[in-house]
């Protein structure tokens, strides 16, 4: 496998660079633009707000983390970005949808068509083996049983689980999951992968491969990802970081300019 | 169907088989019971109203003081002309009836002997070997094919008291009271009750009941005022009227109703709980895009192959139960309380499924992500 952090320099159009100009909003080409936005959990004195004014752009083709401690409001800023969380204020658009304005059916149909998830623990479907996970996203767009067989045995091949194909989730190692799971969330050719720590059940060894193979998926697909994580080792496969700190998108650096 | 629904459930219901084979076998045990209860209740039924509902009759006339059991009911053969003339009524005839014990080719047997005039109101219609004494012939009878059991055959004598018959004929469904009929002339029939009850040999000329055929739409209550002091019932009612019928079916009915009930409660229960077990998988498949229709659906599909394999399971085990049921208990296992059953069972199903409907639709997707919440 190639050295990642070379990999990216070669494959990203902008290059990782610490400018924070790079992510204003607004920023033409983005594929991704959080604008202002806020979210307040609950009211009254109870109220707690998890993210304050965000602001980010990421261009298409980029892997960029998230780092922050727990509690900073990570899962609830990328939750909003992927449609399963409303923003209490500002927007979001991927390519040139408003998430933020879309009702509850077609965020639904959002999701399955643009935008790919990997979570925490891999949440397979634990009676269907791992191929049928892949298929099953693929039904919920309509894609036809042949090209879905095609792509479901491509994406295996290449996560190394061809042999592991006709397994149960039971039968497969966390890192085999979580592999699964990634072939899961690029299916639907989404334009967006949205993942939420994904070592976090895993060693660091197996942790670091997960998400070289992650990066691997996106970079050669061109796709966009966002990366979820509290791990500064994990940090260093992705183009960008941005820093999130009690609810404040705090800052972006490469992942060079953390180490120091 | 096609798509993520179908995946789900035949994944599951493929994978999961103990699981589902326990709610199958819960259901079939539910379905099994159910039927049993039910033939018994047809058995009780049928075996007690046959001579009345396979009769050409349409109404039957009584005594007030009789309830509608023709048993109980007094009237006089004078009587059957009053009637025949009433407005509305086609025909009229004369009914005997005789709840005794007799004697048949191999032994003791327990009767119930009609004296009618064959051929007229009262005659059934079910005649499915030999044929049904003439008018006016006597020393013969047409009886219930139950007696087939007791090896009777066509020819065979049949004797109450010293009076006896031959068999001419055989007709099915025609029991009362669970007893089997034999069906001949008035006056066989007078004999036959003199010769068992003695006390009643002054009365020669004394009938139970009046058997009409009326018109459609024709007033019972008119046809009644033709003959002071007696009362006119449909046949479905002299039915409902035979001692005991009313209660053991609403009795039986009570029990399968709550049954029933019971089985939408082990379904609703059953997959509350497997919904409850698989939130955080249904909040990572609305996550993934899954709507909540493709999840209720794919519950809906369990629960309904759930439910179809259960009532399949149960019939059989109904049926060979029955199979083994000694003779002696009256059970009939009737198609259409079958298909009663089944549909009522999937009903029930459907409905124990949809209870979780409202715990798929309340599932956040938004849980699924960040695993702690
Ligand atoms: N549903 C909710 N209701 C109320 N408060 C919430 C809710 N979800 C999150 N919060 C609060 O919002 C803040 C940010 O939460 P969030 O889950 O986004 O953090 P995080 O950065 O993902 O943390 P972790 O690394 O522990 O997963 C926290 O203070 C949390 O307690
Ligand atoms: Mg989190």
């Amino acid at each position: 496998m190639n050295d990642p952090v070379v990999d990216a320099t070669s494959s990203t159009p902008d290059g990782p660079g610490p400018s924070p100009s790079q992510d204003a909003a607004g920023h033409p080409g983005a594929l991704l633009r959080v604008e202002n936005v806020s979210k307040v959990y609950g009211s009254g004195h109870t109220a707690v707000t998890a993210l304050d004014d965000a602001t980010m752009s990421v261009d298409q083709g980029e892997f960029v983390a998230l780092l922050g401690p727990s509690g900073s409001g990570k899962t609830t800023l990328i939750s909003i970005i992927g449609g399963l969380l409303s923003a209490s204020s500002g927007s979001v658009h991927i390519g040139n949808v408003d998430v933020t304005t879309l009702g509850g059916k077609e965020r639904t149909k959002f999701r399955a068509e643009r935008v790919g998830f990997v979570f925490q623990s891999a949440n397979l479907v634990p009676f269907l083996t791992a191929r049928e996970n892949l298929l099953y996203v693929a039904t919920l767009v309509k894609t036809p049983k042949k090209a879905a067989s095609q792509r479901a045995d491509q994406l295996l091949e290449e996560l190394g689980l061809a042999g592991r194909a006709k397994n149960l989730p039971e039968q497969l190692s966390g890192g085999e999951r979580q592999r699964v799971a990634i072939g899961r969330a690029l299916m639907n050719d989404p334009d967006l992968v949205l993942v939420d720590e994904p070592t976090a059940a895993l060693d660091t060894a197996l942790g670091r491969q997960v998400v070289q193979l992650l990066r691997r998926e996106i970079k050669d697909r061109g796709k966009t990802g966002i990366m979820v994580t509290h791990d500064l080792r994990m940090v260093e496969y992705t183009d960008r970081v941005f820093e999130i700190l009690d609810g404040h998108l705090t800052h972006v650096e490469s992942p060079s300019a953390l180490g120091h | 169907m096609a798509g993520p629904a179908r995946l789900l459930s035949t994944g599951e219901l493929t994978r999961s088989k103990g699981r589902f084979g326990a709610v199958v076998a819960a259901l079939a045990l539910i379905v099994f019971l159910v039927l049993v209860l039910g033939a018994l209740a047809d058995g009780l039924f049928y075996g007690a109203t046959g001579a009345v509902r396979s009769s050409n009759a349409t109404a039957y006339a009584f005594s007030d003081d009789a309830e509608g059991s023709l048993i109980r009911s007094r009237l006089d053969e004078s009587d059957v002309a009053a009637f025949a003339a009433a407005p509305g009524v086609e025909a009229a005839g004369p009914i005997g009836v005789l709840l005794t014990g007799g004697e048949g080719p191999s032994g003791e047997v327990d009767l119930a002997v009609f004296g009618l005039d064959v051929g007229g109101p009262g005659t059934p219609t079910t005649l499915v070997e030999g044929r049904l004494p003439d008018p006016g012939e006597t020393g013969v009878a047409a009886v219930d094919t139950r007696l087939e059991d007791e090896g009777v055959t066509l020819g065979s004598q049949v004797s109450v008291g010293e009076v006896s018959v031959e068999v001419v004929g055989f007709v099915s469904d025609t029991a009362y009271q669970l007893q089997p009929t034999v069906w001949t002339s008035v006056a066989d029939w007078r004999a036959m009750r003199d010769a068992v009850r003695p006390e009643l040999r002054g009365q020669p000329t004394s009938i139970n009941a009046v058997a009409l055929v009326t018109e459609s739409g024709a007033s019972l209550a008119d046809i009644a005022a033709a003959k002071p002091g007696t009362t006119v019932l449909t046949a479905d009612e002299v039915g409902l009227a035979i001692p005991g019928v009313a209660q053991q079916k609403s009795t039986l009915n009570s029990i399968i109703y709550t049954t029933v009930a019971v089985a939408t409660l082990v379904v609703a229960l059953f997959f509350a709980l497997l919904v409850l077990e698989k939130r955080e998988l249904f909040a990572a498949l609305k996550a993934l895009g899954t709507s909540t229709g493709a999840l209720g659906r794919a519950v809906f599909v369990q629960a309904i192959v759930a439910t179809v394999l259960g009532i399949v399971l149960g019939t059989i085990v109904a049926r060979l139960f029955g199979l083994i049921i000694p003779s002696t208990v009256p059970t009939l296992f009737r198609t259409d309380t079958l298909i009663q059953i089944a549909i009522f069972t999937l009903v029930a199903g459907v409905i124990g499924a949809a209870f979780s409907l409202r715990r798929i639709a309340r599932i956040d997707p938004a849980t699924a992500i960040g695993g702690t919440l």
